[in-house]
């Protein structure tokens, strides 16, 4: 923190292993009332959908959409839980970063890169997990986290592919975070 | 007994934006709004994400199995996503590389965006950018993406175990993994002191 | 960081926690989930008489082929054989709460019925009502049973006796109806039993999850 101290420093962050135990619990209560776990890419697929209905429904009417079952019967596919739970992450974040003094506009990129470089390494990366968690039926949260903590199948082959790869990978692109 | 509401309870909506700022208020606590941390998980410097993740994940299941016994919830009843052998394995390992490149997940954009980093913006524009690509050739991955569908399978059966030993074995492993980091990531900073 | 040993006393114990719980849910016994119905509520139930079905109305759900409505024959296989209902399956009240090698019951996606009606009947209505009160017990839904049994069946639908002149419109109209069931369940002719072949068994299969995108 190279800033003056001007205001007190950001505080720091929770225990993993506290964290990792409320999440666990918030994940529980979420199966306990909804019946479904927690989800986050879902809601953007949900966003991408009702764009495409207003702009080419013809599309999404057809079979070739692959958002084609959000909006059979008629249903609206920004009506479903996702789509408020996304908007309550928005929340929840902003209100632990100002509790933790964490608000501030900023791109954050290892010292040895360019924040130009890490702009288009963001944009790419998130291109590869809209793609990615498309094929896989879920994020890292909708698909790992909720399909550990059910024991599903896919839960777990999706996690030691997430985890996998990214390890294979990691040493390709070193350069881009230490 | 649970699960209280269906997915397309109205309820169910209310419940679900509690639930999300519960879910974005633990992952700004513990740090997963900066990608260089997420990130270390891969360099052995910062274990944040594993360390969260599995506790969740453990947590979660010990304490569903324990809400099936007290006869609190009716596990059948709960959604088990469906597996796809071919589109999970694809998806996950598109996953794996969009995760190294671009240092966050949906999620955990999403709550890095609401404190204000740039870099989740542009990720979440590419995340959109990718769904939309994904729709538009959908055509030409359909057969794929639909093949091989195995239902909601469950890993214990498929493993032909009883839940409770699969679930005690998913326990030790994950603590084993606990051990097995922070020995890492001593390491890891160490040599970086070094320099 | 301050504490430089890597592994903190408080890990440990969250180590001990979380082991100890995932081995309690192992060693613990195997608990029949109990979803059953509280003993008041079931005796209530068995005061009042919403679970009966009149055979009138079995017989003009039959006819209008109403698929929400699933008789069920509780007798044994052999009395099946000679004479049931039309659409009528066949669980025996001895083999009604068989359960699977993994301890479900194996009629569970008939018996416990979210969408369909079940009428269950049997010779008289003793069997019938066992019947029901177990699946009662186990909290299984909609389940009913047929008024009088088959005897009432074969009394009021397949021969139906004349009501006396004096009698009412009322009854008299039911008596029309009657009749035209028993035409139509080939009655009249005493030999009923040949008149239905085809013995559909239940199918056991696994009951499919609802078709909802989930996860994420």
């Amino acid at each position: 923190m190279e800033e003056v101290k001007l205001q007190k420093p950001p505080k720091k962050y929770m225990n993993p292993y506290l964290a990792g135990v409320l999440l666990g619990i918030v994940i529980l209560l979420s199966f306990y009332f909804t019946r479904e776990g927690l989800g986050a890419s879902g809601a953007f697929k949900r966003g991408v959908a009702k764009v495409e209905q207003i702009i080419i429904p013809s599309h999404l009417d057809s079979e070739d959409s692959a958002f084609h079952h959000y909006v059979t019967g008629g249903k609206d596919p920004l009506k479903n839980r996702l789509v408020y739970m996304i908007v309550g992450v928005f929340i929840g974040g902003f209100l632990s970063g100002a509790i933790n003094r964490r608000l501030k506009l900023k791109l954050e990129h290892s010292p040895k890169i360019t924040s130009r470089k890490r702009a288009i390494a963001a944009l790419i990366g998130g291109a590869l997990f809209g793609i990615g968690s498309a094929f896989g039926r879920g994020c890292t949260s909708g698909a790992g986290l909720d399909g550990m903590a059910v024991l599903a199948t896919s839960g777990f082959v999706v996690v030691a592919m997430i985890f996998g790869v990214g390890y294979a990978a990691a040493w390709f692109f070193r350069k881009l975070w230490i | 007994m649970g699960p209280l509401f269906t997915a397309t309870d109205e309820w169910s909506f209310v419940i679900a934006l509690v639930i999300g700022i519960a879910f974005g208020f633990i992952l700004e606590s513990a740090g997963f709004s900066s990608s260089r941390k997420l990130a270390g998980v891969f360099y052995g410097y910062d274990f944040v994400v594993l360390q969260v993740f599995f506790t969740a994940a453990i947590t979660a299941a010990i304490g569903l199995l324990f809400f099936e016994y007290f006869g609190w919830l009716d596990l059948s009843a709960i959604w088990i996503n469906k597996f796809y052998i071919g589109s999970a394995i694809l998806g996950g390992g598109i996953m794996g590389v969009g995760f190294i490149i671009g240092g966050f997940c949906p999620g955990t954009s999403a709550c890095a965006l609401a404190v204000g980093k740039i870099d989740a913006m542009l990720f979440l524009g590419g995340f959109i950018g990718g769904v939309i690509l994904f729709d538009a050739f959908f055509p030409f991955y359909k057969g794929f993406y639909k093949a091989n569908n195995m239902g909601g399978a469950l890993i214990y059966e498929d493993l032909g175990m009883e839940k409770q030993t699969f679930l005690l074995l998913f326990v030790l492993v994950a603590l084993a993994s606990f051990i097995a980091t922070a020995y890492i990531q001593k390491r890891v900073s160490k040599k970086s002191e070094k320099y | 960081m301050s504490d430089t040993r890597i592994i903190k006393k408080r890990y440990i114990f969250m180590a001990i926690v979380f082991v100890d719980l995932a081995l309690l849910l192992v060693l613990l016994p195997e608990k029949q989930i109990s979803k059953q119905i509280k003993p008041e509520k079931l005796l209530q139930e068995i005061n009042d008489n919403t679970r009966y079905f009149s055979t009138d109305d079995v017989a003009a759900k039959i006819i209008e082929s109403d698929l929400f409505i699933q008789p069920i024959d509780v007798r044994t296989p052999e009395e099946f054989k000679s004479f049931h209902l039309k659409r009528a399956i066949n669980i025996p009240l001895d083999s009604i709460l068989n359960k699977d090698e993994k301890g479900k019951f194996v009629y569970d996606y008939i018996l416990n019925q979210e969408v369909k009606s079940n009428i269950l009947y049997s010779n008289g209505t003793i069997y019938s009502n066992q019947a029901w009160l177990l699946l009662r017990r186990l909290n299984f839904k909609n389940n009913y049973v047929m008024e009088g049994g088959l005897n009432k069946w074969i009394e009021t639908i397949i021969k139906p006796q004349r009501p006396p002149v004096t009698a009412s419109q009322n009854e008299l109209d039911k008596y029309s109806f009657r009749k035209a069931a028993s035409m139509f369940f080939g009655g009249g002719s005493v030999n009923v039993a040949s008149s239905e072949s085809s013995a559909p068994a239940p199918v056991i299969k696994k009951k499919a999850m609802k078709e909802e995108e989930g996860g994420c």
